[in-house]
């Protein structure tokens, strides 16, 4: 791990202060682990306010059983459909989800990456994109 | 479903099809803490602050590309212009400072780092001089520093002894650079009114006014307009407008909301969008196409300067409403190499540096990737420079002029770096000279415009 010298200075500090006279070796090694494990937790936390709404659009040559296998992937990964719309236009097949990933124990990255498995399997292109980048753009 | 079909289809039409793409987002870091008298300190204090805030910069920037289906085509970092930092030093400490800043944007896996810059408008103090000084070695030692010298300005004037010294330092570059198509020049930006908050390299630099850290966005999309006019057929000038206006306003939103989440995501303040339609070298994402869809027949014919100020206007007008952060240049770049269209017309004889100039006046920034002959007077350099601060002097406007002398190249050759930097005809240049004009040296005062309190 690498921590800059104004880090360790701050946490020097930090113990000089908690410690004050009574410090000993031991004591002091006590703190600094304290500190050091508290302040990695603070860069490691993923907080994501934004909702857990993604958007799936799917499109390609029309077959049988496109949406089974993109919905019974979806809930295999505990994903609830929240909306869907479909279309075939021509010989195209286009279809629009609104899936909820929040209860989901896979990470959005995961998740993408199960569909594209997917998307190579049935030969039909799948994107995820969170809603907010439509919200953005189509809602004032 | 809360979003049409049309309108879910046509976001990913912009992005899968249209090149439409973020251009950069630029994390600007200060760096004027990290001065000491001791040059190791300080390269140490320099690198280990651009390391501490932007080391996750490009790994963040990636999950948000990865979550929004949008891809950030560019990840880089401004730095405090590095003469306020450097003040103290020779020219020798700076290129220990330009070799740091290089090992650190290689660290953190970015392209570009800029700001190895000097605000020199009014004058120069004995550290800008020496980092002016240091350029051609450092542009030479380096792959990724990025200079800009701001040498003229609406309050201040133009300082023609700054552009004399700027021009010598860019034919100095293109010598040390010879090897690589004088590519030194590509990474330098002479600016007349620099903005501070810009996020396009190479003319990026965290202006001191600024806070601590912040992260800047620049936007891009020639493409997704150029299909919205051709798609329009033959309309008026104001439903032309009304269109661009329509297509820009959504892709600055998409702009915003990345440049928020990537500053989220670095826990860094977000600054502004830069609304400027940036074109690359790819295909459909060119100024010049949009020009001539809206009906001049190549780019040069009269008229053109006058379809680019519509659409410059319009991109102004829809940034505007679309985001409550609009900075740095927000316009319409119009760069040679970058543009495929441009370099048609060059090639064709259709434009000019004469017209390049008049474009620049209706447009943000200025002559941008031009490449002329190796053998062209530093003073005749010094001229176009002068031209180009002048109209940003006057109409109280950023402009810059990157040009590129290419050491040993003449009218017919070509430069060619490949990537974002593309390549450029090497364009005429007027033979008559301007060495008696600005051999005058001293400061062009400050027009009548800056007398406005």
């Amino acid at each position: 791990m690498k921590l800059s010298d104004d880090k360790i200075r701050e946490i020097v500090l930090e113990a000089i202060d908690t410690l004050g006279e009574k410090a000993t070796p031991d004591t002091v090694r006590k703190v600094v682990e304290e500190k050091l494990s508290s302040s990695i937790e603070i860069n490691d936390s993923k907080k994501d306010l934004s909702s857990g709404r993604v958007i799936l659009t799917s499109f390609g040559k029309n077959t049988t059983g496109i949406v089974s296998t993109i919905s019974s992937c979806l809930s295999n990964n505990n994903c609830d459909i929240l909306d869907i719309s479909q279309k075939i236009m021509q010989e195209f097949f286009t279809m629009i989800m609104m899936i909820d990933i929040s209860n989901s124990k896979k990470d959005f990255k995961e998740i993408q990456e199960e569909l594209s498995k997917i998307s190579e399997q049935i030969k039909v292109k799948i994107y995820l994109q969170h809603e907010d980048v439509f919200k953005y753009m189509h809602r004032i | 479903m809360p979003y049409e079909f049309e309108e879910i289809l046509e976001t990913i039409k912009m992005s899968e099809i249209e090149h439409f793409d973020i251009r950069t987002v630029t994390m600007g870091i200060s760096l004027r803490d990290c001065s000491d008298r001791n040059i190791s300190v300080t390269t140490q204090k320099i690198f280990e602050k651009i390391m501490r805030y932007g080391s996750r910069h490009v790994e963040n920037a990636r999950e948000i590309e990865r979550r929004y289906g949008i891809t950030i085509t560019n990840k880089r970092i401004s730095i405090t212009p590095i003469s306020i930092v450097g003040d103290a030093f020779g020219v020798d400490e700076f290129l220990l400072i330009a070799e740091t800043l290089d090992k650190a944007a290689t660290e953190i896996g970015i392209d570009y780092i800029a700001g190895y810059s000097a605000l020199v408008q009014k004058g120069w103090t004995n550290g800008e001089y020496n980092l002016m000084k240091s350029i051609p070695q450092a542009m030479a030692l380096t792959k990724k520093v990025c200079s800009s010298i701001n040498i003229g300005s609406t309050k201040a004037g133009i300082n023609i002894d700054a552009i004399n010294l700027m021009a010598e330092v860019i034919k100095e570059t293109a010598e040390r650079t010879k090897e690589n198509d004088s590519i030194g020049c590509a990474k330098i930006v002479v600016f007349c009114n620099a903005v501070e908050d810009n996020p396009f390299v190479a003319g990026a630099f965290h202006g001191v006014s600024e806070p601590e850290v912040t992260l800047n966005v620049g936007i891009s999309g020639p493409g997704v307009v150029l299909e919205a006019i051709r798609s329009a057929g033959f309309v008026d000038m104001q439903a032309l407008a009304e269109l661009i206006k329509k297509t820009v306003f959504k892709i600055t939103r998409a702009g915003e909301l990345i440049g928020r989440k990537v500053a989220e995501k670095n826990n860094v303040p977000f600054g502004i969008v830069d609304i400027s339609l940036a074109p690359t070298p790819a295909e459909g994402d060119s100024i010049g196409d949009i020009l001539i869809a809206m009906g001049v027949e190549d780019v040069g014919a009269p008229g053109t300067t006058a379809a680019l100020a519509l659409l410059n206007d319009c991109v102004k007008k829809a940034g505007l409403m679309a985001s409550s952060s609009v900075g740095g240049m927000s316009g319409a770049f119009i760069p040679v190499s970058e543009d495929q269209a441009m370099i048609r017309a060059v090639e064709r004889g259709h434009l000019t540096l004469e017209k390049l100039e008049a474009m620049t006046a209706v447009c943000s920034v200025g002559l941008d990737m031009i490449a002329v002959a190796g053998d062209t007077p530093a003073s005749t350099i010094a001229g176009i420079i002068a031209d180009e601060a002048a109209i940003g002097v006057i109409n109280d406007k950023t402009t810059a002029v990157r040009i590129i002398p290419a050491y040993g190249k003449k009218v017919g050759d070509y430069v060619n770096y490949g990537g974002l930097l593309g390549r450029a005809p090497i364009m005429p240049v007027s033979l008559l000279s301007s060495a008696k004009f600005v051999g005058r040296g001293g400061r062009i005062p400050a027009p009548v415009r800056s007398l406005t309190n």
